[in-house]
């Protein structure tokens, strides 16, 4: 029995039942975690791992979560556990505090078993980015596809069946993205839903704890785990958590989807578009009701290059702590100016300080009226637009992505092209307005997977997920494991 | 040609809030290095600013005390640049809304009253302390994340003299307000000086230099004046005024050039992503002002009041502590004239000499008021209060029981004991003669009956000594 492949209610259930233990199941899932392919894990916490199943409280596991493995991309600070963001200048870095996600997960018995890849610092879309190299797409056993970023690891291992759910970390679609491209549900609720403490941060403004899963369900799960306010975040919130997992309803009849048309325009592929339709078919079919929205096509042509310039100048702002003083390697210099040149020269890939390089500039006094204040102007009105869909509409609903995973060695694409503005970026809406927004898979094209994704009202978690839920049932697409390469 | 100087300041109070300004470490002047941080304060990744409380209403209480207007929302942003004393790469300080704007500060110059402008007041947290040596510069965070105020006036100043009387009258606000130590010497209170120089009447503003590092009030004043001179022989001699920033120099009591100011540093400023607008609602600034501690003024009207001279109240408030001493003496019952002069006088020299602070001085508020209401009854006499003085300083207890271990307590009044004498002995004649006849022990019968008479409250030592003097002269 592949207990790891079930969901995470069936697996409780086996525990409960003593038909596997925590142990064992832990134990499976680092042999697997050690047997990965796909270069998911920075660092596999194994005597960590069997040391916490020792210590788990009998009392508690009526806890869903309770001696369930998973893990935890390593951008999450973890107490005596190695964490470096898949950078190197935070190699060999052992944070002395955890992140309240780590420690409400372990507080709830769940079994971290390894800290996953990421794009360097969350930064990229590719699992390319990562100072261990390229992460690998599970469902092409060939390595020629990327798997997508930044949060490549976590989604790798929960696709290749390691862990049943992991966590990620979400600027512009860095969990939702992946989970499209991996077949996966993804899932960020509203800014502010999960603290952020601990997350090393990208871009505050845009960050959100995410998490991948391989059903609605279990996302429910997750997010009741690690949802409510925490006193060490600020913009944490106070809004009451829901039982998210009790008020799923998969009820469609009398719901209001909105696609927006700009959006689906600009998609090309034609196998995409088609699963696509016939789910808004059959949501009409079960009495929901389907309209195409408008927004203004400049807004849509304007989430790249605004989510670039907001991202970039938090980021250069954010990363300025890794200065080879306290953190990074360590350079000797005339002075300091040399000492930190030095090292955030030698720390940093070339596409980070590219990014660096575009925040700086954003941000400078002669160009932060026309460049950064302008792009926040624009965050605005994009906000705006999407807030007035949702006074008539229950969700935003449209692909994920225009495509299914890239290949590494691909033809770079036209970049100015409306697919790769639009609807290749469009998931960003849902952290330019701090939305909760989950992507869950929708079909296959040339046995590789694509998703869809609908976004909802701030807090409606229960919603998003509800509907979530409905379209899995229409789909009949969930737990799916990528096979094993040969 | 006759010139007129514009000067403005920017100051630095350092809280003496219990944590700092966005993490939980303690704040304590002094301690060994880096041992007050948490991983906040070096700019652990993942941690996240928690704006303290305590120090908003702080400062919410020096902006109602400089009549500035206070904003309903607290902004902050991040003031980013790289420098080794500064641990996140950025500084969360208020650039585009600080919490106060537009406020006025009066102050006595030997011209009159002058009422300087204040631009803004914002808060900030402080950066890590840097010591330099000749091979490396050590790095003490325990200063790292103070929560500052800034407090910057417009360009109202005219002279070295206003420039220190503003600065003093600032530090009495922030001291008495509890908010700060207010202690140039520690660097609890800095001061930046921008100083230019125009010909009278002219509108425009001169190029403006930048003092920094003045360590005391007086220094303010010195190099002011002597920048002023400066800067004079400067335009007089044809020459141009550089924008630089100089430093005082004590020993040499001359500005020395520092830096040119060339490019200014972009600072990039952006608001703190990491801290979402916070509401202060009317309740809660209401509330702060309202439980305030009281300014200086507030206090010297006070103590006008209860019938103190200018002198007297002058003198109590030119230190905080104190007014905190005299505060709680005179809950005693105390006459206030007395009281203060006690302090003024006594206790202050008593200080001088051992050169403490009175919050240090071994005699507690209580027990001297107790003190000086036992003199002002004439419970006791000056001579004797001053002895229980002594008493009380080498040990604090209640004077009413060092007065009894003095025998203060005894009637020592010479004319009540001597008419006490008087009638005793002119009831006993056989006295006299035994007296007379060599019989010392008549007297000690003599000091019995008077004691008796007296209910045992005489001092045994006076009245031997009135009863052998009545005797004689019999």
């Amino acid at each position: 029995m592949e207990y790891l492949s079930l969901d995470i209610l069936s697996l409780h259930q086996a525990i409960l039942e003593g038909k596997i233990t925590p142990l064992e199941l832990v134990k499976q899932s680092l042999e697997k975690a050690k047997n990965d392919q796909n270069n998911a894990f920075e660092y596999i916490c194994e005597k960590e791992a069997l040391e916490a199943v020792n210590r788990l409280d009998p009392n508690k596991q009526n806890n869903l979560l309770w001696g369930i493995p998973y893990a935890l991309k390593d951008n999450f600070s973890t107490k005596d556990i190695p964490t470096c963001a898949s950078s190197n200048i935070l190699r060999g870095y052992t944070p002395i505090f955890s992140s309240e996600v780590y420690l409400r997960l372990t507080e709830q018995g769940a079994i971290l078993i390894g800290k996953a890849t990421l794009d360097e610092l969350a930064m990229g879309g590719t699992g390319m980015t990562g100072h261990k190299g390229l992460t690998y797409n599970p469902w092409d056993p060939s390595h020629k596809h990327m798997v997508g970023g930044s949060s490549c690891g976590s989604a790798a291992a929960v696709a290749s069946g390691i862990v049943p759910f992991a966590i990620g970390s979400d600027t512009g679609d860095s969990v939702r993205k992946p989970a499209s491209y991996a077949a996966l549900v993804g899932m960020k609720p509203t800014w502010g839903r999960i603290s952020r403490f601990g997350l090393f941060p990208f871009a505050p403004s845009l960050d959100h704890v995410a998490f991948f899963t391989r059903n609605v369900m279990d996302s429910a799960i997750v997010l009741e785990a690690l949802s409510g306010r925490d006193e060490k975040d600020s913009s944490s919130s106070t809004v009451a958590v829901e039982k998210y997992s009790q008020s799923i309803s998969a009820h469609l009849n009398g719901k209001k989807f909105a696609v927006i048309k700009e959006i689906y325009d600009s998609i090309n592929n034609r196998n995409i578009i088609a699963s696509f339709d016939k789910t808004i078919e059959t949501l009409k079919q079960q009495g929901a009701r389907v309209d195409f929205v408008s927004m203004d096509l400049k807004l849509c042509k304007a989430i790249y290059p605004t989510y670039i310039v907001i991202s970039c100048s938090e980021a250069t702002s954010n990363n300025a702590n890794l200065d080879g003083i306290k953190f990074g390697p360590r350079f000797d210099g005339k002075d300091y100016e040399e000492v930190m040149t030095k090292a955030r020269t030698e720390g940093f890939c070339e596409m980070i300080k590219r990014r660096f390089v575009i925040g700086s500039y954003s941000l400078f006094k002669e160009n932060q009226a026309e460049v950064f204040l302008r792009a926040q102007k624009v965050r605005r009105l994009i906000v705006d637009a999407t807030n007035n869909i949702l006074k008539d509409y229950d969700v935003i609903y449209l692909p994920a992505a225009p495509s299914t995973a890239p290949l590494f060695q691909g033809e770079k694409g036209d970049k100015l092209s409306n697919e790769y503005l639009i609807s290749d970026n469009h998931l960003a809406i849902g952290n330019f307005a701090g939305l909760p927004s989950i992507v869950l898979p929708l079909g296959f094209d040339k046995g590789l997977p694509f998703g869809v994704n609908l976004t909802g009202k701030r807090f409606a978690e229960s919603e998003v997920l509800s509907l979530a839920k409905g379209i899995e049932n229409i789909t009949q697409l969930k737990d799916l494991v990528a096979k094993e390469g040969k | 040609m006759n010139f007129e100087a514009v000067i403005g300041l920017e100051i630095h109070v350092e809280m003496n809030t219990k944590s700092k300004m966005f993490s939980n470490a303690p704040i304590c002047y002094g301690k060994l290095p880096n041992t007050l941080t948490v991983p906040l304060d070096l700019a652990f990744p993942g941690t996240m600013p928690v704006v303290n409380k305590q120090a908003v209403i702080n400062a919410i209480r020096i902006c109602n005390a400089l009549n500035m207007t206070i904003d309903r929302e607290l902004w902050f942003d991040r003031k980013n640049y790289f420098y080794s004393d500064l641990p996140k790469g950025y500084q969360i300080t208020q650039q585009q809304r600080p919490i106060g704007s537009d406020g006025k500060l009066e102050i006595n110059t030997s011209l009159g009253k002058r009422t300087i402008s204040i631009e803004r007041l914002h808060l900030e947290e402080d950066t890590c302390k840097q010591l330099h040596s000749w091979d490396c510069t050590l790095l003490d965070y325990n200063r790292a994340g103070i929560p500052l105020v800034e407090i910057v006036s417009r360009p109202d100043l005219r002279s070295g003299e206003e420039a220190r009387q503003y600065v003093e009258k600032i530090r009495s606000i922030v001291t008495f307000l509890d908010v700060s130590t207010g202690k140039m010497e520690e660097g609890s209170l800095r001061c930046d000086v921008n100083i230019s120089l125009r010909p009278v009447g002219a509108k425009k503003l001169g190029t403006k230099v930048e003092i920094k590092n003045l360590n005391s009030f007086a220094n303010i004043e010195k190099a002011v004046d002597y920048e002023i001179k400066r800067q004079e022989k400067v335009l007089l001699s044809g020459g141009a005024v550089t924008q630089e920033t100089r430093r005082f120099d004590e020993g040499l009591k001359q500005t020395i050039l520092m830096r040119l100011k060339t490019d200014a540093v972009d600072y990039k400023y952006f608001v703190e992503p990491n801290i979402p607008p916070i509401k202060l609602s009317e309740d809660f600034i209401k509330n702060a002002i309202d439980t305030s501690p009281e300014l200086a003024e507030v206090k010297l009207a006070r103590y006008q009041n209860l019938g103190l001279n200018d002198y007297d109240s002058q003198m109590l408030i030119s230190n905080k502590k104190t007014c905190v001493y005299f505060d709680e003496a005179i809950k005693s019952g105390a006459s206030a004239k007395l009281l203060a002069n006690w302090i003024i006088v006594d206790v202050q020299s008593i200080l001088n000499k051992e050169m403490i602070d009175i919050d240090q001085f071994k005699v507690s508020p209580r027990n001297l008021g107790k003190l000086v209401l036992m003199i002002e009854k004439q419970q006791v006499s000056n001579k004797q209060g001053r002895e229980i003085f002594q008493k009380l300083i080498e040990k604090d207890e209640d004077p009413e029981i060092v007065k009894k271990i003095i025998g203060a307590d005894l009637v020592s009044d010479g004319d009540l004991i001597g008419q006490a004498v008087k009638e005793i002995i002119d009831s006993n004649p056989q006295a006299i003669i035994d007296y007379q006849n060599g019989k010392d022990r008549a007297v000690g019968f003599l000091v019995g009956q008077v004691m008796k008479k007296m209910a045992g409250k005489a001092n045994p030592a006076i009245v031997n000594k009135l009863v052998v003097e009545e005797l004689q002269r019999r």
